[in-house]
């Protein structure tokens, strides 16, 4: 551990030029970012804006392939977490790695150097207090972690780390997992912490509020570059928004202009709650029509993937009604849904949308399984699925041996083009597609949203939930952002400015934000 | 690890071959007998010795082979009872449970029409009541297995607990029901169940028990359901990956609930066969408990097969063939009792152990010089 001085604006951390490339994405490119004591540094970005890999970076998960970091002015290599510890460094991760049934105080100490073989509790107790009282947290050392809220488990996570002698510490989307009263709390502490020599980097995604409440400068990322770097006090949540979202069109899809049909899906005043119990959607209404996409456009967590499940039928409403081509489909099984012209093209492509031990055939038969097509008496007529996958697979271009490789040999862009083919090949009413083409290279993007547009020609409704906003804006008929489960507003593309929508889907024109 | 020049790593292997399964298990069972020698020298016995006793009774013996067939049948039908709900994931270690209510429900039917009372003449012929005591005996099984299932399905209550626990509670109500004064209670008043009338006695195929073309056609019938059927095919994908058999419309109630009942009728169908059609015997006998204890073979055979009814035969065969051939020659060549189970036991373990193999393959290669 270091024990450098550090007195109030002094330079602790510098990266330089930090590059790491994947297989057909550049994740962080040239990235340079500096860190001085005292100050909450925010880093803020979209999904897949590189801030997950600049993490994994700092912390010494993952090596940079060009760069240096530079510590209190000593070149660093981290070559695994345990350095970057060594170093002051702390990381508070967005999923919490506590064991329920520990006190607090041995979840803190779990791990650390001296509490390898007697623990002193009485001891570290008074340590873990006193430093409690220095950055002004208040927690029970003896209470079981289960019984916190995770608000106090993230107190847990921070004073963990703080214990460990972090002088810099890394806050992965700090507040995503807290309801709003704890968010308050969390933030009052985090800013009470600023008061001595830490230097703080929580890394938020799109939580604009919250980043200017706290930080003190802000690093916007975008497509793996560093767009802006600004004290907090100049920027305002419309500027942030607008580097963070970034303003050039990457593709020229033609958007096609179809002659809208009579409304195929009806939504009204739809509720739902999410894994957590929580509120995830709040009386959602609109419609789609046939030939029409309608996007979603929205950060994650916004309630777009409960609407989804809700609609698929793999979720209960709590309230509202769903109506498919007229017909209440509200208490409709998922099965019923598939039999009654709806597809869903899920967004966890590895966990729900395809089985990884099935062969190509078997994948393509989940969607058809249930069809008097394939079967008789019962009995599945193999040959008949092994054509349509063979069909399949040469339609979509699919880089695949052939209908008996697995799934799981299958890359990310093939397997959703497998997805994509086998819900298609359904010929559905409504397409509800989830987040269809995240995580995919430029090539397999443009295939699936082309597929989505020629449905849409053939009078499908087309419900598009996406992160990107340049997809929802050159792919949808009508935009709705969506913020904490409601939409912000549904606007006609025509009148669809992106610089709105971008603030909106950050909480911005709307009368409830607080923070 | 190194050697020499060389280093010796594992690597993961994604998928085994039925072929490779089979190699394995044959150098398993190979290893297992050469470990179980160390028994036999213990005993001051010739391993050989002991091992030629072993298979000539157990596989070219007048009186062995009926014995290992018998066994292999029950420990075949207890297998498919294991591998229907492991292939949707779920373990079934409640067949001792199943094939107690299989065997009660065998001889319910029987003592409904009057077989208890040792007269020859049913109120029924022996042509109806025997085909209706084996769906007793299913319908026993199914409905205990039914009920993990269902807690399964609806509550995603844990399975083994359940099954477990329905055990216990299927041997003291075969107990209640044929000791001290129970309605199914034989007339010697020994412990044990009435004894079927001759009429009632399964028939025969070459003086063997009928129910091996029962379990051979399951297994053969279950290979072709999970390989060709819809029903198959939405089992294997609810045991592959429930969420994705959710997405797909597979329901994540019916599912559990169908194993389980399929499951505990088989189990049912092995305690009709073990008490009601196994030559010799036709009544629920005073131990019982012991061939509740058989039947966890059929979860090590099932894994053994890799959840394959075909690959199970020949598996079964051989576990049937070592209890008896065992037990034979513990008392041919005077050892210690339970050289049977000690035999099972070990067999077991390695076979377990060389599951390994199945996941995981062992690398040479060179050492690379140190830089």
């Amino acid at each position: 551990m270091s024990m450098v001085e550090m007195k109030r604006g002094d330079m602790v951390l510098e990266a330089r030029g930090i590059t790491k490339r994947y297989p057909g994405v550049v994740a962080n490119d040239h990235i340079d970012f500096e860190i001085r004591a005292g100050e909450i540094h925010a880093i803020l970005g979209e999904n897949g804006a590189g801030k997950t890999t600049l993490m994994r970076i700092l912390f010494g998960l993952t090596q940079p392939d060009e760069g240096e970091i530079l510590i209190f002015g000593e070149k660093v290599n981290f070559k695994s977490p345990l350095d970057a510890i060594h170093h002051g460094i702390g990381m508070v991760h967005q999923n919490r790695k506590l064991i329920p049934a520990h006190s607090v105080i041995e979840n803190i100490i779990l791990g650390h150097p001296s509490a390898g073989r007697i623990t002193n509790l009485k001891r570290t107790g008074e340590e873990i207090t006193e430093l409690c009282t220095k950055y002004g947290f208040k927690i029970d050392l003896k209470a079981k972690l289960w019984q916190l809220s995770e608000g106090e488990k993230q107190v847990v996570e921070i004073l963990k780390a703080l214990y460990r002698g972090a002088k810099i510490l890394i806050l992965d989307e700090p507040t995503s997992a807290l309801a709003p009263p704890e968010v308050e709390k969390l933030l009052a502490s985090i800013k009470l912490m600023t008061g001595s020599d830490l230097a703080l980097v929580p890394f938020i995604t799109h939580k604009l509020p919250i980043v200017l409440s706290v930080s003190d400068r802000v690093t916007v990322l975008r497509r793996g570059k560093v767009t802006a770097r600004l004290e907090t006090k100049n920027a305002t949540e419309k500027s942030l928004a607008k580097e963070m979202v970034g303003r050039e069109v990457i593709f020229r899809l033609q958007r096609v202009e179809v002659k809208l049909g009579k409304p195929i899906l009806q939504v009204e005043s739809l509720s739902a709650l999410d894994n957590k119990e929580l509120q995830a959607l709040k009386a959602i209404s609109f419609s789609v029509h046939e030939g029409e996409i309608f996007g979603i456009a929205g950060v994650s967590g916004n309630g777009q993937q409960v609407l989804a499940e809700v609609l698929a039928g793999l979720r209960n409403a709590t309230e509202g009604k769903v109506s498919l081509d007229g017909i209440d489909i509200s208490h409709s099984s998922s099965l019923e849904r598939w039999q009654k012209g709806m597809g869903y093209v899920p967004a966890e492509r590895i966990d729900v949308g395809s089985i990884g031990d099935y062969s190509l055939a078997d994948n393509v038969l989940m969607n058809y399984y249930f069809d008097d097509e394939f079967t008789k008496w019962g009995i599945l007529d193999s040959k008949g699925i092994r054509k349509l996958t063979e069909a399949l697979i040469s339609e979509y271009d699919i880089a695949a041996p052939g209908p008996d490789t697995t799934a799981k040999s299958l890359s990310g862009g093939n397997l959703q083009k497998l997805i994509l083919a086998r819900v298609l090949s359904r010929k559905p009413r409504l397409i509800i597609a989830n987040l269809p083409t995240q995580g995919l290279d430029v090539g397999a993007t443009e295939f699936v949203q082309n597929k989505l547009l020629e449905a849409k020609k053939m009078g499908a409704g087309i419900l598009l939930i996406s992160e990107d906003l340049d997809e929802v804006l050159s792919l949808s008929d009508r935009v709705a952002p969506i913020y904490e489960g409601e939409f912000m507003d549904i606007i006609p593309i025509e009148k669809a400015r992106r610089e709105d929508i971008g603030a909106m889907m950050a909480g911005l024109k709307h009368q409830a934000v607080k923070i | 690890m190194k050697l020499g020049n060389y280093q010796v790593k594992l690597e993961k292997k994604l998928k085994v071959t039925g072929w490779e399964a089979a190699a394995i298990s044959i150098l398993a069972i190979l290893i297992a007998l050469a470990l179980f020698s160390l028994i036999f020298l213990q005993a001051k016995v010739n391993p050989l010795t002991g091992y030629k006793d072993i298979f000539t009774y157990a596989f070219a013996d007048q009186f062995g082979l009926p014995l290992t067939i018998n066994r292999a049948i029950f420990i075949l039908l207890c297998t498919c009872a294991f591998i229907v709900p492991m292939r949707a994931g779920l373990w079934n270690i409640g067949m001792a449970g199943q094939l107690y209510a299989g065997a009660l429900g065998a001889f319910a039917v029987a003592f409904a029409f009057g077989a208890a009372s040792g007269s020859q003449n049913l109120s029924l012929s022996p042509g109806i009541v025997i085909p209706l005591m084996m769906v007793g005996a299913a319908l026993g099984g199914a409905l205990v297995g039914a009920i993990p299932g269902f807690l399964k399905g609806r509550f995603n209550t844990n399975e083994i607990v359940v099954t477990m626990m329905l055990n216990s509670i299927g041997f003291w109500l075969v107990a209640f029901m044929i000791k001290d004064g129970g309605l199914f209670m034989g007339a010697g008043g020994e412990g044990e169940g009435f004894k079927l009338p001759q009429s009632l006695y399964a028939p025969q195929i070459l003086g063997g028990p009928f129910t091996i073309l029962l379990a051979l056609g399951l297994a053969g019938f279950l290979y072709f359901m999970f390989a060709r059927t819809r029903t198959g095919y939405q089992i294997k994908a609810y045991g592959l990956s429930p969420s994705a058999a959710r997405y797909a419309g597979i329901s994540p109630y019916n599912i559990p609930l169908l194993v389980f009942i399929i499951g505990g009728l088989l189990a049912g169908l092995a305690g009709y066969h073990l008490f009601a059609a196994n030559p010799g015997v036709y009544k629920i006998t005073q131990n019982y408990g012991d061939f509740g204890d058989l039947s966890f073979y059929g979860i090590i055979c099932g894994l053994i097969s890799l959840e394959n009814p075909l690959a199970a035969i020949p598996i079964a065969l051989l576990f049937g063939g070592l209890a008896s051939g065992a037990r034979y020659a513990q008392g041919e060549l005077r050892m210690s009792f339970g050289v049977d189970y000690a035999m099972l036991g070990v067999l077991m373990i390695t076979l377990v152990a060389f599951q390994f193999f199945y996941r995981n393959k062992i690398v040479w290669k060179k050492s690379e010089k140190e830089k």
